[in-house]
């Protein structure tokens, strides 16, 4: 069932999230009858539980696809369908590199949103024949017309080019996938040169060890070869060599222009990287592809748990998460007011949210999150350069000479009714001016440069609220930049609670002391007796608020038919304040650790 | 199982079912009151044969309005109970609106038993009479004082109700004091509670009644405390005011963790297995679905649940710190008692725990500390 070289095609589904990349993968591999109709499980390709919840995807995932074209020949068409989040960029960009051409989806009422551009210029910066589609075309608000009109317009595909679908009914799934045949081109590679297979992802299975998801780009990759990664310069047996269908399915050899994957006993995915190029460790290839980025994490917070004696078990889930998550990186950290707990690094906010959802649910943990920070780079009066990723742990002001933040460039899509808003918030939250770019369908794509912290703080939220949903944001890091910023201390009860420090710009540092201990006040709940709260910078006190005494809690009547009614209710009352966490006398939620992510 | 002295009668029928009330009760069913009562007397029957019961320390007969039964129907429930039979000096009361309170249902009621009269005054303030849908007036509730007294009865209390809207502390205690001069044995005042599922419930979530706040409830209810305990009354429960030797013993039993046996419609009984674990069990709720299980069946169990000893022992350190006099309840909680303590909500008394006055007014937290 090998099929020759030139009916071989690869690609890629691209779109913003929710504009129906998902339903649409699942249409074509119906159509292509490599899912029967009564085995399709909606959304066949996001397989974590958690993935088809949210209905995002998180994880890439392959499958192989072969179609009947109008011209009489049976096609392979390797479907890889890509994480739709900013996040994930890093992977979306590997995974498009496996890839000749990619469909893109555009919804038809939405239109083009910030991460379609940002998706297409990626596509096109890996010379990717890109098949517009203009989605969900039965949907009553929709307008296909201007839709496509925007795509000629904003990327410069011709409109004639660009199929109407609904993925949802099934409308226009052939006309994609002879397009897909007709306008992608077949892999070029060889497949008696060096090997070069380009990982593009990577999974842990429980008894097979890492497996490694790849597409061969020069070569052939052969069960029993022994492989080298070319940037870790780790080497490995390959056991077994196998195409998705989409089970895993064994084959011989995958040779040039073939996705499938391979597995080598390889027991952690950090030696099977995103990006790497796996090579014949007999007759190497003399360089590995380009691309390949160390993944570095970019958002860190503290994991602590709020009953204390599930350290270890979250030491072992932490683990056993990094077993397939190559971009998770922890630590152990002790905290003064949460006890013993990690300190996490992710890819993003949303990175953050799944890893912790993830071990609150499949390991059976109560944890408590402190709000996300950034990396920061602080330049001593020494000399030395020390990373600070935990504001408790800036140096004396003492000490330090200078620090630096991370700083992105911003993507901002919005109707234009909405650019004076999106330009007072970049504003208010550090943005340095870029960029504004008027298009059709009445669009405005505007670029800001700004600094990481003030994304991750709240930003995108308030660019939906302030847009009435319709900004659409994407961002990529571009380096460090040297700002005037200070650590904003809290006290409770007089303690300061080093989980909610924080760095801010000093000259927005005051007025944010108050709204964090305003903020407070309102989260932390009433206590036995009065909790004063304070924000403190370098030791001098910038705003007190106070919790009162909790005033009364009496139940009136409790005779006989009374006391199990409230004793349930006490009970679920207290199994509420689990969730809190005890710091000095002072029980503090879990919200609370986040307020300083929403202080506007 | 341990031996029961003390036994529950519901009755929960009213004439009218008042907007905060969300006890198990229900009006304009009167034409139930014949085929109920024969059905509470054969599940009286048939418990009594089932579970190590009697003498009979105490009963009590509560309601919705248990004085809505004919001085007839009321003897055949009292016989039925004084079949198992009674202890020497055996507390029965029986719960009575101030409009039943004739001279013909008083002299009825002492002949068929009854040795303690419960009488819901609630308020003597017109406004607030009509705020909470009593459908007395206040002269008819002192009137019912001075009857059932005159009557025979020695022992009456009175319940009031404290934190009504609009009734301030000078008017709530007026009400008081004329409660006080019918010189009744025993008081029960209660702070007004909206519950959820009551019309006051629905129209304080609407804004369209507005509560007291914490500070003006607990004004009104130290300042009849104080009242109360010049006057002569020992407050020895949270809700509870008694002359020497009139609390109600009852209450007591089941306040110290004593078994009881409750029936009627709604009504939950606790019985204490030898292990130490707690059964607590509850009839069905409706007077209808009632009637036909306990005439059929000779019971009308609706569930039941079983407390494990720990879980038992915290159960009653919850119920028992509400006895103000103190309790050995919390006995085996040191830590608990330690950090209570230490937050100013109990003391330590003889190896007893009693609650401060801070410790009354959170006695929920204090409660809660004993579960699980």
């Amino acid at each position: 069932m090998s099929t020759p070289t030139h009916l071989t095609r690869a690609i890629s589904v691209i779109a913003h999230v929710d504009h129906g990349k998902t339903t649409l993968s699942d249409r074509l591999l119906e159509y292509t009858g490599t899912v029967a109709p009564r085995d399709m499980v909606e959304q066949v390709l996001d397989q974590l539980d958690l993935e088809r919840e949210r209905g995002i995807t998180i994880k890439a995932q392959a499958v192989r696809m072969l179609y009947k074209a109008d011209d009489g020949n049976t096609y392979q068409i390797n479907l890889i369908d890509t994480p739709g989040h900013v996040d994930f960029s890093y992977e979306v960009s590997r995974a498009l590199a496996a890839c000749d051409g990619a469909i893109l989806v555009v919804d038809a009422s939405q239109g083009i949103e910030a991460q379609t551009l940002a998706n297409v210029h990626q596509a096109l910066d890996h010379n990717l024949k890109i098949i517009p589609v203009v989605n969900k075309i039965d949907l009553p608000q929709s307008n296909p017309e201007l839709v496509r009109e925007e795509i000629e317009k904003v990327i410069g595909l011709p409109a004639e080019s660009v199929i109407f679908a609904s993925a949802r009914q099934g409308i226009g799934t052939k006309e994609i996938l002879e397009a897909v045949v007709r306008e992608v081109p077949p892999p070029t590679g060889d497949s008696n040169a060096p090997l070069q297979a380009l990982i593009f992802d990577a999974k842990f299975d429980a008894y097979r060890g890492v497996v490694t998801y790849i597409r061969v780009l020069e070569g052939t990759l052969r069960r029993g070869m022994r492989i080298q990664m070319m940037q870790t310069g780790k080497s490995f047996e390959v056991d077994e060599v196998g195409i998705f269908r989409p089970e895993r399915e064994p084959v011989d050899d995958l040779s040039a222009g073939e996705v499938g994957y391979l597995i080598a006993n390889i027991r952690n995915v950090r030696d099977s990287r995103v990006g790497d190029t796996v090579t014949d460790e007999a007759r190497p290839a003399a360089a590995p592809l380009p691309g390949y980025r160390h993944v570095t994490p970019m958002v860190f917070a503290g994991l602590f748990p709020t009953d204390t004696e599930q350290y270890e078990q979250l030491k072992e889930a932490l683990e056993k998460l990094q077993l397939n998550d190559a971009a998770l990186v922890y630590e152990p950290e002790s905290s003064a007011a949460l006890g013993f707990g990690f300190r996490c690094g992710f890819l993003g906010l949303l990175h953050m949210e799944i890893v912790q959802e993830r071990l609150e649910r499949e390991f059976n943990l109560t944890l408590l999150g402190t709000a996300p920070t950034v990396e920061y780079r602080v330049r001593l009066r020494s000399g030395e350069e020390i990373p600070v990723d935990n504001p408790d742990h800036l140096p004396d002001p003492g000490q330090i000479e200078a620090i630096s933040e991370p700083m992105v460039l911003a993507t901002i899509v919005v109707p234009s009714t909405y650019v004076g808003n999106m330009m007072e918030l970049s504003q208010e939250r550090r943005g340095q001016f870029v960029n504004m770019q008027y298009e059709p369908g009445d669009r405005v794509v505007i670029t800001y440069r700004m600094p990481l912290a003030e994304i991750i703080h709240d930003y995108y939220d308030q660019l939906k609220s302030r847009s009435k949903g319709y900004a659409s944001l994407n961002y990529e890091l571009v380096g460090f930049e040297e700002a005037n910023l200070v650590k904003l201390d809290v006290l409770v009860a007089g303690s300061p609670v080093d989980a909610l420090s924080m760095i801010v710009d000093r000259s927005k540092a005051q007025a944010q002391g108050r709204r964090l201990a305003e903020k407070l006040k309102t989260l932390i709940p009433r206590q036995l007796f009065e909790v004063p709260i304070q924000a403190a910078i370098g030791g001098k006190i910038v705003a007190r608020e106070t919790v009162p005494a909790m005033r009364k809690d009496v139940t009136a009547k409790c005779y006989g038919g009374d006391v199990t009614r409230k004793r349930k209710l006490l009970e679920k009352q207290k199994e509420g304040k689990k969730r809190l966490k005890r710091v000095g006398n002072v029980e503090i939620p879990q919200e609370a650790f986040m307020a300083v992510l929403s202080l506007d | 199982m341990e031996r029961i002295h003390s036994l529950y009668v519901h009755v929960p029928f009213c004439t009218w079912v008042c907007k905060y009330c969300d006890f198990n009760a229900y009006a304009v069913l009167e034409g139930l009151i014949p085929p109920y009562v024969d059905a509470l007397s054969r599940e009286i029957e048939v418990a009594a044969g089932e579970h190590p019961i009697g003498p009979l320390e105490t009963v009590f007969i509560g309601g919705g309005t248990p004085s809505l039964l004919t001085s007839a129907q009321l003897r055949q429930l009292m016989d039925r109970i004084g079949a198992i039979g009674f202890g020497p000096g055996a507390e029965v009361t029986l719960e009575s609106n101030p409009s039943n309170v004739t001279a013909e249902h008083v002299e009825g009621w002492l002949t068929a038993g009854v040795n303690r009269l419960s009488i819901g005054v609630q308020s003597l303030q017109p406004e607030a009479l009509r705020f909470l849908e009593r459908l007395h007036s206040g002269p008819d509730a002192i009137a019912a004082i001075g009857t059932a007294r005159a009557g025979g009865f020695a022992n009456v209390s009175a319940d009031l109700l404290f934190g009504v809207p609009g009734v301030n502390l000078a008017a709530w205690l007026d009400t008081l004091e004329s409660v006080l001069a019918e010189g009744v044995q025993h008081l029960s005042a209660y702070e007004l509670t909206v519950e959820s599922g009551t019309r006051l419930g629905q129209e304080v979530r609407t804004g369209l009644v507005q509560m007291p706040g914490a500070d003006d409830q607990l004004e009104q209810y130290w300042a009849a405390a104080s009242r109360l305990e010049a006057a002569g009354y020992a407050h020895y429960e949270i809700s509870n005011w008694a002359r020497a030797g009139f609390a109600c013993r009852h209450n007591l039993a089941a306040w110290n963790y004593q078994p009881y046996l409750g029936c009627g419609a709604g009504a939950h009984s606790m019985f204490r297995l030898d292990d130490g674990s707690t059964q607590r069990r509850w009839n069905l709720k409706g007077p209808q679905a009632y009637i036909k299980q306990a005439s059929g069946l000779g019971h009308a169990l609706d569930g039941s649940e079983a407390l494990s000893p720990e879980r038992a022992r915290g159960e009653a350190a919850m119920i028992g710190v509400r006895l103000l006099g103190g309790t050995g309840a919390a006995h085996g909680f040191p830590a608990q008692r330690e950090r209570l303590v230490g937050a100013g909500l109990l003391v330590e008394d003889h190896g007893e725990v009693r609650l401060t006055r801070r410790g009354v007014e959170l006695a929920n937290q204090v409660g809660a500390a004993f579960l699980a």
